[in-house]
Formats: structure tokens, sequence, C-alpha cells
């Protein structure tokens, strides 16, 4: 019992900083967006910013969750592959591991500015195909989110790389190396060993994914349209308003982000637990 | 099996300390927060007890940041003059001028209200008033800065910041003139009034559009449309009230809609900023491009980066004009330093070199009749540029600025009916 204390002790203090941050930030975004910390006047408890902002809010909503899903489900699948590759060994998997380690460390706004260098209409990647800007595809600030989906899902495949690949190689030898013995190919090894051993981290790698791009607005600001906008768009928007009312709809945004995230963690959670190798 | 792995172990206290350490966290947070005072004024009662408090102090001065020769001149001239006094001048650049304010507001709110981080702003307009409002603003300290004697005590530009009062609220420190400029090897007729632009724009689709509001050079550039489909600005009430904005905005919105399809991308989407606008112009994707900063456009030309042949228009109907000032946050560290730099900053010699175009070419909010000959001297010798014209010629006409309030209104109007047409 003395040991379990002990655990719980350092649980408690392990906790408390992020019960202050997460929760502190959480509840006070909360008293915000219900008029209960306004900037200025009466604190009155009221539910106006969230029915000021609900004309924009589903078309908000929309956009945020078609981006986030693209860039998650691209990200998943080009990271499982490149897990694949690194986990096979050889030349080439230390290469794409290199690339993954690479890309990871590149901070995301620096990515997205990139990415607009090259895919802009008159960027360095029309130039070099000789297009000129007019006939260039919008795919900067264009109708299907190209630019923003593209940085999100380059930079996200190489953190679901890494992730799985790291889950991967502790243990997939075991079994691999007796399945190959014993006559199994090449698909019927990555169907049976690979992708179920992969399945748990792959699923937490993609939530984590997901809930970022829900939440991150520089990429989405710097290469999306000015309108319709994104809900972490929209929210930053609100809070660098002049008006000192739009805080209240700002922090009401921003909490119907979490709420979103949230619903995300509790679909995969569930999907995780329903996993034969978490069980 | 150790207990607290077993299925069987009570799983009970587990949540208590959980719970028990979130309710704290949530406590501590919160037990910060206040709502903020009003408006201060300043502790000092005389400049000589204003300089022998600031001697040492280092001054944080809040700027937009996106301006290579306003950061220039503050690293290489301003901060240099300030150190000669005893304050340490440090420049913090921002995105935008509301970065700076949000940053005051936020402080002020978590209840810091004598060690903020924010000791200087570069402001005017929305976000003056904005802090004025909630109290950010250190009031009544400019009447004791000595160089205010060179500066009009009756210009409405410098009394009245879009229509907020002054107060002494804030410093004067530069006058800028709204502007469009323009490349003439290609446009080779230039329009000669606002309404001739957007008819320019229809004529050459996709070679003209602006920053979507409430980004400040975009929302200016609705505004001067509006006094235009107006028939002027003495047909927009200054104050702003909701039947003005209902009896003269549709035409407005109108207009804008319907020369959407004309503009870059065919108004599928617009640049987010004026650094997105002017980066289209200086790839010749569009052929007009405008700022509130034409001093800068000198340099612009002659580094390369703007098309030789750039030119400012000259427009019948004339531009909007504004004055910036520097004001200090009611919640500032160093307000003694900060005075000192705002002084320092209206001194004949800080405003000459400013208004140099080789340095920044911001227009000076001197009075120049309350000037030596000599010092007018100065300001007459300063180079001339070919592509901007003097700021006689330039604020000829000039059109008064709304009053702030009218600012989101407009934007808000632009974003729900523009765009989404």
């Amino acid at each position: 019992m003395r040991t379990e204390r002990g655990a719980r002790a350092v649980l408690i203090v392990l906790l408390l900083p992020v019960g202050v941050v997460v929760l502190g930030g959480l509840g006070s975004a909360i008293m915000q967006s219900v008029g209960l910390m306004p900037l200025v006047g009466p604190v009155r408890f009221n539910l106006d910013a969230y029915a000021a902002t609900s004309q924009d809010l589903p078309v908000a909503i929309g956009v945020s969750l078609a981006i986030a899903a693209a860039s998650t489900a691209i990200a998943a699948l080009v990271g499982t592959a490149a897990a694949l590759v690194v986990v096979s060994g050889g030349w080439l998997g230390r290469l794409v591991g290199i690339a993954g380690a690479v890309t990871i460390s590149i901070p995301h706004l620096i990515g997205a500015a990139t990415i607009g260098l090259l895919l802009a209409d008159s960027g360095v990647l029309p130039r070099l195909l000789g297009i000129d800007a007019d006939a260039w595809p919008p795919l900067v600030g264009g109708p299907w989110w190209v630019a923003v989906i593209a940085g999100f899902a380059w930079k996200e495949s190489a953190f679901v790389a890494l992730v799985v690949a790291g889950t991967l190689l502790t243990r997939v030898a075991q079994f691999d190396e007796p399945a190959a013995l014993l006559g199994a190919g090449r698909i019927a090894r990555i169907r049976m060993i690979f992708l179920p051993l992969a399945a748990p981290s792959l699923i937490v790698a993609s939530t984590i994914v997901f809930i970022y791009t829900l939440g991150s607005y520089e990429v989405a600001w710097l290469l999306g349209r000015t309108y319709p906008e994104p809900l972490a768009v929209m929210a930053i928007r609100l809070f660098n308003d002049v008006s000192l009312t739009s805080r209240t709809e700002s922090a009401a945004i921003a909490i119907v982000t979490v709420v979103l995230a949230f619903a995300a963690v509790a679909v995969a959670s569930v999907a995780v637990r329903r996993l034969a190798v978490w069980r | 099996m150790h207990p607290m792995l077993s299925s069987s172990a009570p799983r009970r206290p587990w949540h208590t300390p959980l719970i028990a350490t979130l309710a704290l966290g949530v406590v501590v947070a919160l037990a910060g927060c206040a709502a903020p005072s009003p408006g201060t004024a300043t502790n000092f009662s005389t400049w000589d007890s204003v300089v022998t408090a600031a001697d040492g102090q280092t001054v944080n001065l809040w700027m937009f940041g996106g301006d290579e020769q306003g950061n220039a001149y503050i690293d290489d001239v301003l901060a240099p003059a300030a150190a000669r006094e005893g304050v340490n001048l440090n420049r913090v650049p921002v995105t935008d001028t509301k970065d700076a304010l949000n940053r005051v507001l936020s402080e002020l709110q978590a209840g810091r209200t004598d060690d903020g981080t924010v000791d200087l702003v570069w402001v005017n307009g929305d976000n003056f008033r904005t802090g004025k409002e909630a109290g950010a603003w250190l009031c009544d300290w400019t009447a004791m800065l000595p160089n205010m004697a060179n500066t009009s005590t009756t210009d409405p530009l410098l009394t009245s910041d879009f229509g907020t009062p002054v107060d002494g609220c804030e410093a004067p420190w530069s006058k800028a003139q709204f502007s469009i400029a323009y490349n003439a090897a290609v446009v080779t007729n230039p329009p000669a009034t606002v309404g001739g632009i957007l008819d320019w724009a229809q004529a050459n689709p996709g070679r003209f559009t602006y920053p979507a509001p409430p980004d400040f050079t975009g929302s200016a550039f609705v505004r001067q449309v509006l006094y235009s489909v107006s028939g002027g600005y003495q047909n927009v009430p200054a104050q702003y009230s909701p039947d003005a904005f209902d009896t003269l905005t549709p035409e407005l919105y109108q207009v804008l809609s319907d020369l959407a399809p004309s503009l870059w991308r065919g108004g599928d989407t617009y640049p987010a900023d004026s650094t997105q606008l002017n980066k289209l112009y200086a790839e010749g994707q569009i052929d007009m491009t405008i700022t509130y900063g034409p001093a800068t456009l000198t340099k612009l030309v002659e580094d390369g980066t703007y098309p030789p042949q750039t030119r400012v228009l000259e427009l019948m109907d004339g531009t909007l004009g504004n004055a910036s000032f520097l004001a200090i946050p009611s919640n500032a560290a160093h307000q003694a330093g900060a005075m000192v730099v705002a002084n320092l900053a209206l001194s004949v010699e800080q405003q000459v070199a400013k208004a140099n175009p080789g340095t920044w070419g911001q227009f000076t909010v001197l009075d120049l009749s309350k000037l030596t000959s000599i010092e007018r001297q100065q300001f007459a010798d300063l180079p001339q540029s070919t592509v901007v014209p003097s700021f006689d010629v330039l604020s000829r006409n000039a059109n008064p600025e709304l009053s702030a309030a009218w600012v989101p209104a407009l934007d808000e109007g632009w974003r729900t009916r523009v765009p989404t047409r």
C-alpha cells in the first residue's frame, strides 16, 4: 500500500500543472463565453456569444471537419506506408526514417510558408513548369483548400510514420519471422501481422493529428481562403477583433472546437478498445 | 500482481485526488482574474520627475513589424537617440497592432495592473478607441511633453483619432495619406477618381483586388468606396448611427459585390492582408496596390520589389488621411521611459529623419509655422521622390476618417454580404 500511496502522490504532483493549464484555460474560456468574465460591463450569465456566432457556425464546423478529416486520412495512409518501409529496414528504410525525423522538426508555420511559396499562382512550381499564373489551378486560397491539406498531411504523415514505426519495431520481428518461416507471403504478413499490430498506435496518432488540425489556425490562415473560415481562423479573428464583445464569441468558438475534439477522442478510444491487440 | 494493476483494486481513491487536483487547477488559474480598472491618469506632475524616473529604464515599443523601413528607423535612428537620453528602446514586432492591444487587455484581465510588458504602442483608430473604452491607456500625460509645443492644438487630425477624442491618452507621431499606386507601364490612362478605379477594374478583369476587411488597408479601401458611392465624404456623417449605416451601405455592398467577378481570381477569394496584396502587385499579378503608408513606395521601387514605373494615383476626390500616435498602456511597467521616448519622437531632429524617404518617409505631425526658419528649412531640404508626390499634393482634398465605430460595422457588413454573394 505504501508504494501505491507514493505513486498517487507523484501522480498528483504531475497532474497539478496540467490541471492548472488545461482546466484553468478551459474554465476561463467557458466563463468568458457565457459572459461571466467580461472585459467591460456587468457580469451576467448569457448565451449571447453562442447565438451571435450561430449563423456562421455550421459552415465553419463543416470546413474544419473536412480539412481535418482529409489531412488525417492522407497522413494516416502515407504515414503507415512509410512506417512499413522504415520497419522493413535497409537503406531505403533508413532514408525514410531520416526524412520523417527532419520533417517533424520543421515548424508548422515555416512548412506552411514553404508550401505557399511552392504552390502559389506565381510560386516556384508553376515557374519551374513554365505555367502562367492565370493557368495554374488555385491551390493556395482555392475552393478545395489543397495547399492547407497538403501542408498538414505532409507534416503529420511524418508524425504518424514515426509513431507507428516506433511501436512496430519493438514487436514485429517476433511475429513476422516465424510467419515468414511458416511460409506466409508479403501481403499476408502485412494484413495479418503489420496492420493489426500497427492499428492501436495508428488510431492514437491519427486522433492526435485530427485534433491538432482542428485546432490549428496558422496554416489555414496563411494558405486558405478568406471565406468561409475554419473554426480556428474564425476564433483568432474574433479574438483579435476591435470590438470588445467579440472576445466572448471567440471563446464560444473555442469551446465548440474543444467539444468536437473531445468527441473525436471518444470515438477513437471506443475504436481502440475494440481492437483485438488491445484486448 | 501489484495492487494498483489488479482489476479488483478500488478505483474510487484514484478519482478523489484527480478531481481535487483539477478543481484546484481551476481555482488557481481563475484567482488572478479581475475586471480591469478604468483608464488611469499619470502620477507624474513635472517633466523633470519623468526624466529622472526614466533614467536606465528599458522601454518595450510594440509596433507593426511588417514595415522594414519603420523597423530600421526605430533600430538605427530612434533607439540610439533614446540611449543618449538614458533609455533603452526595445522594439517588439507584432503582425497587427491588435496583438499589442490584446496583450494589454489580457494582462489587465488577469490582474496585472502595474508591471505590464507593453510600455509603448504605435496605434490609432479603432485600436485606440477600444483601448480607451477598456481603460487600457494612460491619459493626461502628453501635455507634459516639451516637444508637444511644436504641434498644433487645433489640428483635427491630432485632437481626435478617427472620431475618438485623444484627451492626452496618446502622443502624435506621424501623418499618413491613403494612396493607390499603379504600374504606369501597364495602366496608361490612370483613373482620376475612386469611381474611375472601380470602372478600370471592371474593364481589366483579374488585375485589381483589395485585402479582405478587417485588414486595416482593406477596411480603409471600403471606406473610400463608401465615400465615392455616397457622392463624397460630405454625405457620410462622421459619427456612426445604425440609420446612416442602413441608408448608405446597401449601395456600397452592391457596388463591391458587382465588382467582385472582375477582381483577381474572380473575387472568389481576397488577399488576407496588405502583405499578400503587395506580393501580388510585386509579382505582376495585379496592376494596382493600396497602401496607407505611401512613403514606403519609393524604397520598394528603388530596390526592384515594385515595377520601376510605379506611380501614385492623384485622385480628384481626395483620399483618407489620418495621424498615428504613440500610446502608453495604463499598466506599463516603464511609463516614465515611454514618455521620454514619445517626447524624443516628436523632436524636430527625429521628425525630419523619419520624414526622409530614404529612412522611412513618414509625414511629420509638427506644425511647421511653429518652428524656426532653420528647422523649417530642414523639412524643405528633404529629397523628393519620383514615385510619391509631396504631402501637399497627396493630401489635397483630404477626406477625414470616419469615427472608429463605423469601422467594425462596415467590416462585418462586408464579410457577411460581399464574399458570400
